[in-house]
């Protein structure tokens, strides 16, 4: 049987302008996470790449001259995409289709415009929610926050504890764009609505980063001499929910419930695993309140219940980088980076004693998500 | 002159929009399972039943969420901010987006208030939006 893990792991430094194409920031982070695993290029075999990707895997192949890919693919959905591109990478090589994986997402967002507001002609589900005023990804987000701040009896403050939280974390974390701006519940209150009831800082932030990780067999990072070893993937899964539209999943029968529940479902009836079982969790965090739904979904509380969770003594680390909300945006590899080092133990803010760490991806889109463990499972 | 994003229809949701030009909210329903069918399909979703009949309807319903956007924002919404989006149920129990009237106060909305269909003018595209004045 062929254990996938994940050898290597890189993140070059974020930025609101990394000064260099996506292309060659891209072939950049591969190249550390390839000599953090022990390989080279000539390794690689394999590529998965995000739809929203604009360097192809064959174009990433002829930059880092890699030849013949044994296994190439793509996930869609901006967001929800990191996890599933894991786990495609892990199924890739747990088949023996190809030995080493690599999964990458470079994007200059903060350098290089916002996509939403080049696009003038709105198509699909689009036709119906951008012409009236639904264009920012923040826009779907806060009907849905309204709605679950109405249901569960969120407040500001509740959102505001995800926020605040992450800017904690950040402070310790070299690489966090935020690591110099602490940021106390009066500054959240205080800061700019951008689509109400969302204000500035429950948005995560505008960055340039580019990231990669490379999978590989157990057998294969054995002999590699790397100075870590190496993370086991001890479950995935993915999950698309029913009547699903990308961020604005308004229209069917159970409003507000995401995909993510239906990708926890299926992770831990496929793993053996529950919430409890997880030391630390990079829960995807493109806006505060996805962490705090997430929670419920993911089982670590009961449903409604995560700002209490987030405050309490037993409550697990949550995206201790900073995540999205205040280390880097870049669609959510900056925790799985962060979930690898959590479990390798050279994370910036070191849980101790990691075995179990829980990244998701995205959960108003369709998603999934990854265990990464000390062990096999 | 900046303009907002334009619906791009397509054979399968045409019928809507010429409704609309013409200040009718149309839906589709099931004339198979009776069901009624938001956003526009080829096929009904639950019995497969192709092209879904559409039916007018009177456009009210009770507001289930809504945001109020501040900038930023595209160009040609510069001179509206801020506005509010609202996500109605309308009574078959299909919900749509739209925007709040712009002659209504969204500080004074809640979840759950009831809405009549308004329509709204954008360049030389008509929207359904709604409001919570009444008639």
């Amino acid at each position: 049987v062929r254990h996938a893990v994940v050898a290597g792991v890189a993140a070059l430094p974020y930025a609101k302008d990394i000064g260099m194409t996506e292309r060659r920031a891209g072939a950049l982070a591969i190249l550390a996470a390839l000599a953090d695993a022990g390989l080279t290029a000539a390794d690689v075999d394999g590529f998965v790449r995000s739809v929203w990707e604009r360097t192809t895997e064959m174009e990433m192949a002829r930059v880092l001259g890699v030849d013949n890919l044994r296994y190439f693919g793509a996930v869609d959905y901006g967001g929800g995409a990191g996890a599933p591109m894991v786990a495609q990478a892990a199924m890739a090589v747990e088949h023996g289709v190809a030995d080493v994986v690599v999964v990458w997402r470079a994007r200059n967002r903060g350098s290089g415009g916002r996509p939403w507001a080049a696009q003038l002609l709105a198509e699909g589900q689009d036709q119906f929610e951008r012409p009236h005023g639904l264009v920012r990804p923040v826009d779907g987000m806060a009907i849905f926050a309204r709605h679950w701040m109405h249901r569960y009896g969120w407040s500001r403050e509740d959102l505001g504890r995800v926020a605040v939280l992450q800017r904690a974390h950040a402070q310790g974390n070299p690489a966090a764009l935020m690591r110099d701006r602490p940021m106390t519940m009066d500054d959240y209150l205080g800061a700019r609505m951008i689509a109400d009831p969302l204000c500035l800082f429950d948005c995560c932030l505008e960055t340039d980063g580019a990231l990669a990780l490379v999978l590989t067999t157990a057998d294969r990072a054995a002999g590699l001499g790397a100075s870590h070893d190496p993370v086991h993937i001890s479950g995935y899964a993915w999950g698309s929910g029913s009547e699903t539209y990308a961020m604005t999943s308004f229209y069917g029968s159970d409003l507000g419930t995401t995909p993510a529940k239906a990708v926890a479902d299926e992770l831990w009836r496929r793993t053996g695993l529950t919430a409890g079982d997880i030391d630390v969790a990079q829960l995807y965090d493109g806006f505060t309140p996805q962490v705090l739904v997430q929670l419920h979904e993911y089982g670590f509380c009961d449903e409604g219940q995560g700002p209490a969770y987030l405050g309490s003594d037993g409550a697990v680390g949550v995206n201790t980088s900073g995540g999205g909300l205040s280390e880097a945006y870049v669609h959510g590899f900056n925790l799985l980076v962060e979930g690898v080092r959590q479990v390798r133990g050279d994370a910036p803010n070191p849980v101790p004693d990691v075995r179990h760490c829980l990244v998701t991806s995205g959960n108003v889109v369709p998603t999934g998500a990854v265990v990464f463990s000390r062990e096999p499972q | 002159v900046a303009m907002g994003p334009e619906p791009l229809a397509d054979a399968d949701t045409r019928p809507f929009w010429e409704a609309v030009a013409e200040q009718r909210l149309t839906v589709q329903r099931c004339g198979s399972c009776d069901r009624w069918i938001w956003q526009p399909r080829p096929l009904c979703p639950a019995c497969h039943a192709p092209d879904p009949a559409w039916h007018d309807v009177t456009g009210e319903g009770h507001v289930v969420s809504w945001t109020v956007i501040h900038p930023p924002v595209l160009r040609a919404w510069a001179k509206d901010v801020p506005f509010a989006v609202l996500l109605v149920e309308l009574v078959e129990g299909v919900r749509m987006v739209g925007r709040l009237d712009a002659d209504d106060d969204f500080e004074q909305l809640a979840i759950g208030q009831p809405v009549t269909l308004r329509w709204r003018r954008e360049g030389p595209t008509i929207l359904p939006a709604w409001t919570t004045s009444g008639r």
